[in-house]
């Protein structure tokens, strides 16, 4: 069976960048969205959460003007005694945890009090792919699965073309393009996880969006909400020679389940950094602590001028690419 | 109503749940009407089959992949579910609306509804790897999920709909409750009409399905499918004398038709200028649509448009509106056009990914093709069976005019029509 889907080789004619078309108004999903914000004070158990979204299901259905706007006004209420702090402190603190369960994905350890955060410097990213080879290994995944958890897109010089990317170039390093690695951004507002039927995937509370994999139903709607490509489905089992799995990461559990990029869950929570930051032959990529403001990272994030993929998106991704 | 008071028993029928089933219809079923239904069997147990081939190879064994994560089980699901609240709307406005013409098609319009919906959902679930799985949805349903609406709506629609034929059998709370299930029924078509369209509408992701106007085109692609099946669904009864209608019924019939196909190409045509007009167009909307006017994506689509105007074009005409030909034809292409439409529609999402990679279109592999051939043929099994065992006859003093219960023209002789009560 031939899976490479991702190498796709024809590619549309007429092209620009993707622009999302402006959110319009969702009274449903909004209401639920003020409702997930409104528990956030500590204390709420899980009871408490559960009740909230049971009314955000119930106030969904009858979806009138009205009532999302009266939710969202006792929503902000509750926000309003919130800390004052910088810009940076201020997006780690939006990356909290989304329909967390209470407890660790069965594949990690309990969260610490980091909130992880990535930047990618693409003037320095030479398109080597050694990320995605580490990545590979690292994380156990089907050596003809089909995909891999990072994607490296070639671009044209002179703007962020996405429609123009090509992802199966030949050649890397040509001094005429330049190179943007794409994988799960880790998002402090996840569509994947807010269009979970089951909420088999949730942010866990240092930001990084997990996959319970003896859970996911395999509808894969999480792959269609994803604006990044960033999700992948076992269409098989995942086959990795006896010598290379890694025994920190599930193997069989992923099979006929959607899988992504963790930020190395196995690895950063044991203090050390992800796979793909050890393996960059040019130090392209920085990875740590929003929480800590001496990390490279918030450094990186204060001190240069950076953007983040589909912006537009409203996604607020977890990595920041600089050039 | 004379039905429900009518309980001697008669040779040949069994009575059930207040329903009188015309068991000894099928006794007396000719040779054909076995060969048809062991052709269906055969196509179902292939199903079948092919279902157990995928759960036990994974979805390797589909032509799914990455990049087209959904395929013909979502096509199906869409187009079924439309077919169903279409054939609703018909019967609905025989209550709402007063549409007395409509009458005789009721119970027949229901019993489709219900067996369409049931075909919508055993899509879903035959193309999960676990199906066992889905109890998730019940146990912690994610209300930010359009899915976790659709699914819900779905299962309970069908409740509704088989509920809904019981009550309009039996006779049971006379027109007051039927009226009232209509009432029921009618917005709750609507609304797993509207969630449906969401679970496209509400990606932000997929460029050309995040348009509000997705959800309309939903509708009026639902209620003109179905109401063209349940032409074609009339014809085909009729022919076997199970049914008597008449000509002015369908003559009705096609002028709802040729109004909703009208409507529903005129929203696509709206969506089609905003994509492309100077002023309105944007690159990643752009680069996307012209998939489906010139590149292969454009097989698909363009029949749509072609078909759509094509059958409103049969059915405006008032000289040749009658003919049962024209309307045959016409109901024909529609419901093939909606087909190639939700598949276009799904394919939309699909044809450039969202990090702008070209994804050739999705054709379906044997097995999933076979899935849905079972189901399909499970769908016909119902409807084969309810036609010979079902009251789906309505008797004719509940409505006006219509229906000559007695020597309906057995083109087969061997059949017998499956109403003979009243």
């Amino acid at each position: 069976m031939n899976l490479d889907k991702s190498q796709a080789p024809a590619r549309p004619d007429a092209a620009a960048p993707a622009a999302a078309k402006p959110a319009a108004a969702k009274p449903a999903i909004a209401a639920a969205k003020e409702l997930a914000q409104a528990e956030l004070p500590q204390g709420c158990t899980l009871s408490r959460r559960r009740f909230l979204e049971g009314i955000g299901a119930a106030v969904g259905i009858v979806a009138a003007g009205a009532v999302p706007a009266v939710v969202s006004a006792t929503a902000q209420t509750a926000a309003a005694a919130e800390p004052e702090g910088g810009p940076i402190e201020e997006i780690a603190k939006e990356n909290r945890d989304i329909n967390y369960p209470g407890k660790p994905v069965f594949y990690a350890d309990r969260a610490g009090t980091q909130k992880w955060g990535m930047v990618i410097d693409v003037k320095a990213c030479i398109g080597c792919r050694r990320c995605v080879y580490a990545c590979v290994k690292e994380n156990n995944i089907g050596r003809d699965s089909g995909f891999t958890y990072i994607q490296v897109l070639e671009m044209e010089l002179g703007k962020v073309d996405i429609e123009h990317a090509k992802l199966d170039y030949d050649e890397a390093g040509r001094p005429d393009k330049w190179y943007m690695p794409v994988q799960c951004m880790q998002c402090a507002e996840p569509p994947c996880v807010y269009g979970c039927p089951v909420k088999a995937t949730w942010k866990e509370p240092d930001g990084i969006v997990v996959i319970d994999y003896n859970k996911c139903i395999a509808c894969r709607n999480c792959m269609i909400t994803c604006p990044y490509g960033a999700r992948h489905f076992n269409w098989k089992e995942p086959e990795v020679p006896e010598k290379e799995i890694n025994p920190k990461v599930p193997l069989e559990e992923k099979a006929g389940v959607v899988e992504k990029c963790t930020f190395c869950i196995q690895r950063t929570r044991a203090g050390e950094t992800t796979a793909c930051t050890a393996a960059c032959p040019v130090g392209a990529r920085k990875f740590g602590d929003l929480n800590d403001p001496d990390s490279e990272v918030s450094v990186l994030l204060r001190t240069r001028r950076v953007w983040r993929l589909k912006e537009e998106a409203g996604t607020e991704p977890m990595i920041w690419y600089v050039g | 109503m004379t039905m429900a008071e009518n309980t001697e028993r008669r040779e040949g029928y069994v009575r059930f749940i207040g329903i009188d089933f015309h068991v000894g219809a099928l006794r007396v079923a000719g040779p054909r009407y076995w060969a048809f239904m062991s052709l269906l069997f055969t196509l179902l147990m292939l199903g079948i089959t092919a279902w157990g081939v995928a759960l036990t190879e994974g979805g390797v064994v589909m032509a799914m992949r990455d990049n087209n994560p959904w395929g013909l089980w979502f096509t199906n699901y869409m187009y079924y579910v439309g077919l169903s609240a279409g054939g609703l709307a018909v019967y609905a406005s025989v209550h709402l609306f007063g549409a007395k013409q409509f009458a005789p098609l009721s119970r027949l319009a229901v019993l489709q509804a219900g067996v369409l919906v049931m075909m919508a959902l055993l899509s879903i679930v035959t193309d999960m790897e676990r199906p066992w799985r889905a109890i998730w949805m019940l146990v912690t349903p994610n209300p930010t999920a359009p899915f976790v609406y659709t699914g819900s709506a779905a299962g309970i629609y069908m409740v509704i709909c088989f509920l809904d034929l019981w009550i309009l059998i039996t006779g049971k709370g006379g027109e007051k409750l039927a009226h009232r299930m209509t009432l029921i029924a009618l917005p709750f078509a609507v609304y797993l009409h509207t969630t449906t369209a969401f679970v496209l509408a509400l990606n932000k992701s997929r460029e050309l399905w995040h348009s509000a106007v997705m959800v309309p085109i939903f509708l009026t692609s639902a209620t003109a499918s179905g109401i063209a099946l349940l032409m074609i669904c009339a014809y085909v009864m009729q022919r076997y004398g199970i049914f008597k209608f008449t000509s002015s019924m369908f003559r009705s019939l096609s002028t709802l038709l040729a109004t909703v196909i009208i409507i529903d190409v005129f929203l696509l045509v709206v969506e089609i200028i905003t994509v492309f007009w100077k002023t309105s167009a944007q690159p990643g909307h752009v680069v996307r649509f012209a998939q489906f006017f010139t590149g292969e994506y454009a097989l698909a689509f363009i029949p749509v448009l072609v078909l759509g105007i094509g059958a409103f074009a049969l059915l405006a005409g008032r000289k040749t509106r009658h003919i049962p030909a024209v309307q045959l034809t016409a109901a024909t292409m529609y419901v093939i056009a909606i087909f190639l439409k939700r598949y276009s529609l799904m394919s939309m999402g699909f044809a450039i990914n969202p990090l702008g990679q070209y994804t050739p279109p999705y054709f379906p592999s044997l097995v999933e093709t076979l899935i849905a051939v079972g189901l399909l043929a499970l769908g016909l099994m119902f409807m084969t069976v309810g036609a010979k065992v079902l009251p789906l006859q309505v008797p004719e003093d509940e409505h006006g005019h219509g229906a000559h219960e007695s020597g309906a023209p057995g083109s087969e002789s061997s059949e017998t029509p499956a109403f003979e009560a009243a």
